[in-house]
């Protein structure tokens, strides 16, 4: 039989761990009053921040040092999480899972000693793909195993059959970089030399590696030094004390927030297109929260079978949808985020895309699979906050870019040396729009709050390329809204002193695949663009940085999702996008003076107004023209079963979200109605969208923003709107996979 | 003869006079939000009164006028500066607007970086769309890639300037470090506004901090400018500018970017002139004031720096004095964290408005001075000098509320808001001096602002300092003034060049050489005439390694193997053998030459006080309970031995059991065996 034993499939740790006899752990704790216990987390988050500091300062890959793509934590003697730091959150319990599997597997052979450090990147241990390593060092005090330091660094090349280690082309974990089980690295304070050659001998960039694999033992020697020198000082079971307390905190502040949050289920559903390279299917990820009492449930029932490149394991759902609640539901906590996962319990299918059992492919998870869930998460997170009480419902967050827009080059400098170049200008990144208001342009991303993109100049100074723009995404369809998604970035270039370079991970996608909450338009689609004779160089020459791609010269490719490594001469030019953020409930009920403002402020093209939110100028002519657009959705589209009932107007309605509202009957939630045309929708049970008149369409006929070419997978997407059957206003909209022909 | 230094604080225009003999006298009046010349006038007049003098002779015996300006940090923060447009290169012109993308976060706090809700960008600095592109590149290695028109490209800037009634033009275009013919060109050309070009203010790598440094330098380029050349006028004696890295400028060639938050370098280079008399070589220098806590360093004689400085989240690169700020002062809020049941002590601050409880203007909630207060460290009718008596009851109760919800004692629970708060400063006196390889107890802590000198035994001693001073014998909030008054003319001078190792002497010589005679040559445009003195680091890290630096002084003729050598010596002793990772190869990335003409100021040698008779007073120390405590008011003669309070004009000594207080040959305070 399969378990989830971190090797068959991905790692879960029982409710208590089978940790050897011979390792001896401190399990004390003594009573600790309040003015020590803050002294002592006090020390003891700085610790965390340190050790993320150190990282920070002594790494060299830029998607370390820059993009923060990294985590340190500090972890109870069993490998519960006391505190994270401020980079990426969907490490969330990827050193618990290593840690604890290292607890039950290598306690006795090799044994877990003083000064020891582990080193893994297994997926199926707890790593979301192979380039995120794990370095884990046990802290004792005496002989006693007290608790745990560990970071997570991204490494720029891990090997595989992709430059960057992001093998899109994998079918099988056979074809991924190596994944390597928790071995002991350091041991009693030494590097073993031997093993450390192992990893560094697997990697296209083996000194980058080597640098960035010191400054992780660097900084876990610091917080180890820390540590030790807090137990001394206060007593080893006061600090245990407070850990526990910590823990205790967050379980505390969690139980409370679900505490005002009605029992229920909520699903969502989001797409990949291409599961590997040469392949144009479109594939379904879903999630859905179940709230009982203080406690979440949490499945993937509804995501396909594991296939191709884009799946991730246990680590990584969990990491996802861990690193989604936390942002949303207890960002205040700053990271002592351990107490929380306490009250999360995953009810996992296995065998599918988002826990994948061996030999899934897994590597391109970090760019693709992982963001698709935090997407996905907070997306069925914010269905659920909506029907919160205010205070919770207003936490609700908007949802992640499905895709880390992402851009890996390879080649060699004028002197022959091999280079990867590790683009993350993405971390420019856009906020989604949320009940609350606009999205943030160029916002970052909620999961990653420390990431910062690379100046252009920092990327041509590192590798020989020349970026003709990097400019502010236009405002648009993508992204639209009530309120409307933050927008993103798109940027050029083209290979700089050298014959050429190869584009060895890229992102092109043929459909958007986020929606906007309560029918916000979806965030746009992320596009990489190549073309080869160019004349960009004869422009420069003539006195010209070319600044339109459109209107440059050349044969333009023909790219495909997750397409094959593309050589790109000396005359070729490429683009590439971030993506706007989805919006938040409807366009047309959009603020025209906003609508207005973004126009005047150059973050929306004039025509737009007019094309996605029905503002024209002239008095009343905005109203008009909505009116007209709303009477044309509703004639082309399916009504609801029956005639809608309206809520009379002395009945008040409590708004959850957009155009979603309950009618309440002693305080109890009676029916589902909307907000403006107050038609019952649905009882209070039921599924709101059976009152809507449901509108349906190819997605790629919704905007020009969303076209898509012949035979690629977005030419068969629908978009369907659940629309108010009195006012026609969205209340609600899915993407859905259409037939033939859609 | 006399060195006069006039620091504008937010509430109050500081000034300070000190005479050939080192004595100083002191003047404190209300800042002039409305009218700074006016403040200024209004603080070295009444200056003039104290050395029995009137205005004009103050000013006719004076021979170094300094000043600290709050003009541009103020335009900033209050979005009351130029109106600028940005002329950048040919497809990133957006790169201010966009941040990086780390905007929403940059110089926040832990729990604000976290936080996604409600953050946002903060409001821009330059009018909405005055950006104009123009057509032009040049590549990392300097080369001109597409040649500037230079014409074609001020048309278009000149109709940007009156489209949007501009008053100040930024010109940031890429690789202009490494290259700035084109923005000299441009900036030549450009006329009737202010300009400022991104090489010359701020000529490092990273299109966008050095697009935030030029354009603040044009946003409060203007008013800066214009203020001072008033006062200048007004005053008819030429001004010396206090700039953030601690050196002082003529007005003429100060530069409006160096002004801003150069409000704490005045006090760290007080102590740094100060800790030369004493014969102090590290210090850290502590100011506990209202809201805040402020930490620098002088390491082996010298103020340390900082190559970063975020202003409401922009982030820029200028040398600047690494002063580091923690929200731990006197009017710091203590609440509990109703998850964990812990006593927290800020961020939150009561301010001066309504301030702690016991200042009896309506504040509630329990504060670090309410502590102080209760534990008896500070006297309710001495504080000030009986000047601003305090509520003692208010202070008791505030903090008895806190104590009840604790299941603690209001002593224990004052105590514990005084310890917490102490663990916060040490905190950042820790990070910053291990974060050097330095260890704390090789440093003597220099404790002023109203709320360092009662403070200070408790946060040195939890950072590991083992000696405290209180300059001047006073703790003054004038410190900053003095500084002022004090500083050396300064300047920076830095230039990229990447050199790597083994380095080519001759090479590395070259940049030597280069980087000197430019900062030189600077130095000869201001006018500024006096024997410089030149220093020059060599920025280093790592190839690569583009988030770090270590700077290593390198001296002509430069020795490329003992420079290599002296890196790895101190990278080893940062990071240990573990970081010690030869994988790579060392780099020279930059190298910053800093030349000084000394200020020379000379220091007093006060008669020793006379012996006085101290008071009793009940005083609770933390871990000894409630203790018979002398309490003398006013500087005493000889040794205190602990436990006993000074009481001060402006703040207290507190010298705890088995710790011994007395004055130096130069009139500080020196505490010991605490």
């Amino acid at each position: 039989m399969t378990t989830w034993d971190g090797v068959q499939r991905g790692y879960i740790p029982g409710e208590t761990l089978r940790i050897p006899d011979t390792l001896k752990l401190h399990t004390g704790a003594s009573d600790v009053d309040p003015v020590t216990f803050e002294v002592i987390r006090y020390s003891l988050m700085n610790t965390n921040l340190e050790h993320g500091q150190t990282i920070q300062r002594l790494a060299v890959s830029p998607v370390t040092m820059i993009t923060r793509d990294f985590q340190p934590s500090i972890l109870t003697e069993s490998g519960d999480l006391v505190f994270l730091g401020p980079y990426l959150q969907y490490f969330s319990n990827a050193q618990a899972l290593t840690i604890k599997w290292i607890l039950e597997n290598r306690g006795e052979d090799p044994g877990i000693e003083p000064g020891d450090m582990f080193v893994s990147n297994d997926p199926y241990v707890g790593t979301p793909h192979q380039p995120d390593t794990i370095v884990a060092a046990p802290v004792f005090v005496g002989d006693r195993l007290f608790c745990w330091v560990a970071n997570v660094l991204h490494h720029a090349d891990v090997g595989g059959t992709v430059m960057g280690s992001f093998c899109v082309d994998a079918t099988d974990i056979f074809s991924d970089p190596p994944a390597f089980p928790p071995f002991k690295l350091v041991s009693r304070g030494e590097v073993r030399q031997d093993l450390e050659q192992m990893f560094l001998r697997q990697s296209r960039v083996p000194t980058n590696v080597h640098m960035d694999m010191r400054a992780a033992i660097s900084a876990n020697r610091m917080a180890v030094g820390r540590i030790v020198a807090l137990a001394d000082r206060y007593g080893a079971d006061a600090v245990k004390a407070v850990m526990n307390r910590v823990l205790d905190a967050g379980e505390r502040t969690v139980a409370e927030r679900l505490s005002k949050i009605p029992d229920g289920r909520w699903s969502h559903r989001l797409y990949a297109e291409a599961a590997h390279t040469g392949d144009t299917g479109v594939y379904t990820y879903q999630v859905t929260v179940r709230k009982e009492g203080e406690h979440l449930f949490v499945d993937n029932a509804g995501t396909d079978p594991q296939t191709g490149s884009i799946n991730v394991t246990y680590a990584g759902f969990s990491g996802a949808f861990l690193a989604a609640l936390t942002a949303s539901l207890t960002a205040e906590l700053a990271g002592a985020y351990g107490g929380v996962y306490r009250r999360v319990h995953f009810e996992p299918v296995p065998g599918t895309l988002s826990c994948a059992d061996f030999p899934a492919a897994v590597s391109p998870s970090g760019i693709y699979t992982m963001e698709t869930l935090i997407s996905l998460s907070s997306a069925a997170i914010g269905k659920m906050l909506a029907c919160a009480e205010p205070e919770v419902a207003a936490l609700a967050i908007g949802p992640a870019h499905p895709v880390f827009y992402g851009f890996i080059a390879g080649g060699a400098h004028p002197t022959g040396e091999p280079f990867v170049a590790t683009n993350a200008d993405n971390m420019i990144g856009s906020l989604a729009a949320s009940p609350a208001g606009d999205g943030v342009d160029f916002g970052g991303h909620f999961w990653i709050p420390e990431g910062t993109a690379s100046n252009v100049e920092e990327l041509e100074l590192l590798w020989p390329m020349l970026l003709l723009y990097r400019r502010a995404l236009a405002g648009g369809a993508a992204g639209a809204g009530r309120f409307r998604g933050g927008r993103g970035f798109v940027e050029a270039g083209i290979p700089w002193t050298v014959p050429g370079l190869a584009a060895a991970l890229y992102v092109d996608e043929s459909f958007p695949k986020a929606v906007g909450p309560f029918g916000g338009n979806p965030g746009g689609a992320g596009h990489f663009r190549l073309k080869h004779g160019a004349d960009v160089v004869a422009r420069l020459a003539r006195g010209e940085v070319p600044q339109d791609f459109d209107a440059i010269a050349g044969a333009e490719a023909e790219v495909e999702a997750k397409g094959p490594m593309l050589m790109m001469g000396a005359d070729a030019v490429w683009e590439w996008t971030g993506a706007n953020a989805p919006g938040f409930g409807d366009p047309l009920a959009r603020d025209p003076d906003q609508v207005a403002a973004d126009v005047a402020a150059g973050a929306l093209p004039a025509g737009a107004a007019e094309r996605v939110y029905g503002v024209v100028p002239g008095a009343g002519a905005t109203r008009t023209q909505r009116a007209e657009r709303l009477a044309a959705r509703l004639a082309g589209a399916v009504p609801p079963a029956a005639a809608p009932a309206t809520v009379p107007a002395d009945v008040p309605l409590r708004v959850l979200a957009g155009e979603l509202a309950v009618v309440e009957r002693e305080g109890h939630p009676e029916a589902f109605a909307t907000v403006t045309g107050r038609a019952v929708l649905a009882p209070a049970g039921g599924n709101f969208k059976d009152g809507c008149a449901v509108l349906e369409r190819p997605l790629r006929t919704v905007d020009p923003e969303f076209a898509a070419r012949e035979g690629r997978a977005g030419s068969l997407m629908r978009y369907r709107e659940y629309l108010c059957p009195v006012t026609g206003l969205r209340v609600d909209s899915d993407i859905v996979i259409g037939g033939a022909g859609a | 003869m006399y060195y006069v230094g006039v620091d504008i604080g937010g509430t109050f225009t500081d000034c300070v006079l000190v005479d050939q003999q080192g004595n100083h006298r002191t003047a404190k009046v209300l800042s002039t939000r409305d009218d700074p010349v006016a403040g200024v006038v209004a603080g070295l007049s009444r200056l003039a009164e104290t050395a029995g003098v009137d205005l004009p002779t103050l000013l006719q015996r004076t021979e170094r006028l300094g000043h600290g300006t709050t003009i541009g940090t103020n335009a900033v923060l209050e979005r009351r500066g130029a109106r600028v447009g940005l002329v950048a290169t040919a497809g990133h012109g957006d790169a201010l607007a966009m941040m990086r993308g780390a905007g929403r976060v940059a110089g926040r706090s832990i729990e604000g970086v976290f936080s996604v809700h409600g953050s946002r960008l903060p409001a821009p600095l330059i009018v909405p769309g005055a950006v104009v592109e123009v057509q032009e590149r040049i590549d990392a290695s300097g080369e001109v890639v597409v040649e500037l028109d230079t014409g074609a490209a001020v048309e278009r800037i000149d109709r940007m300037i009156a489209e949007c009634r501009l008053d100040s033009i930024a010109i940031a275009l890429l690789w202009s470090f490494a290259n700035p013919a084109h923005e000299k060109a441009l900036a030549a050309a450009i006329t009737g506004v202010f300009v400022s070009p991104s090489s010359e203010v701020s000529p490092r790598l990273g299109e966008y901090e050095r697009t935030v440094a030029t354009v603040l330098n044009s946003y409060v380029g203007p008013a800066s400018s214009r203020y001072l050349r008033e006062l200048e006028t007004r005053l008819a004696t030429p001004l010396l500018v206090m700039q953030s890295n601690g050196g002082v400028l003529p007005a003429s060639s100060a530069t409006p970017l160096g002004t801003i938050d150069s409000g704490p370098a005045g006090g760290l280079i007080g102590v740094a002139t100060l800790a030369g008399a004493y014969g102090h070589d590290h210090v850290a220098a502590t100011d506990m004031g209202g809201t805040s806590f402020d930490v620098g360093l002088v390491v082996g004689g010298k103020p340390v720096l900082a190559e970063e400085n975020v202003i409401d989240q922009y982030t820029y690169r200028l040398p600047r004095l690494d002063v580091r700020s923690v929200a731990a002062g006197g009017g710091s809020i203590a609440w509990v964290d109703e998850a964990t049941g812990g006593l927290r002590v800020g961020p939150a601050s009561a301010g001066s408005d309504p301030g702690p409880a016991c200042y009896g203007r309506g504040g509630l909630e329990p504060t670090v001075t309410d502590a102080d207060v209760v534990l008896g460290l500070v006297r309710a009718h001495t504080f000030l000098d009986g000047r601003m008596p305090l509520d003692r009851d208010a202070a008791v109760a505030a903090v008895g509320r806190l104590a009840g919800r604790l299941r603690l004692t209001v002593e224990e629970t004052a105590a514990g808001i005084l310890r917490i708060n102490n663990l916060h400063a040490a905190t950042v006196i820790r990070q910053q001096t291990l974060e050097r390889g330095v260890d704390p107890r090789d440093f003597v802590l220099y404790a002023y602002g109203g709320a360092g000198p009662v403070h200070a035994f408790g946060y040195a001693a939890e950072s590991g300092v083992r000696e405290v001073v209180i300059p001047l014998g006073n703790g003054a909030s004038t410190l900053s003034a003095y500084g002022i008054a004090s500083g050396d003319v300064v300047l920076y001078h830095e230039l990229e060049r990447s050199l790597l190792a083994p380095f080519d002497g001759a090479a590395l010589a070259t940049a030597v050489a280069e980087v000197r005679d430019a900062a030189l040559a600077e130095l000869a445009a201001t006018g500024v005439t006096g024997e410089p003195r030149v220093e020059i680091d060599a920025l280093m890290r790592y190839r690569e390694q583009l988030m770090h630096r270590l700077e290593i002084p390198v001296s002509p003729p430069a020795d490329g193997a003992a420079l290599l050598a002296a890196f790895d010596g101190e990278y080893q002793r940062r990071y240990g053998e573990g970081g010690t990772a030869l994988f790579e190869a060392v780099e020279v990335f930059a190298l910053r030459a800093r030349v000084s003409v000394p200020a020379g100021i000379p220091i007093a040698r006060p008669a020793p006080a006379a012996p006085a008779e101290p008071e009793q007073s009940d005083v609770y120390w933390p871990g000894r309970g409630w203790t018979r405590t002398d309490v003398y008011r006013g500087a005493p003669g000889g040794t205190v031995t602990g436990p006993a309070l000074v009481e001060l004009p402006h703040t207290t000594v507190a010298v705890p059991h088995g710790a011994s207080l007395a004055a130096g040959p130069l009139g500080e305070l020196r505490l010991e065996e605490f």
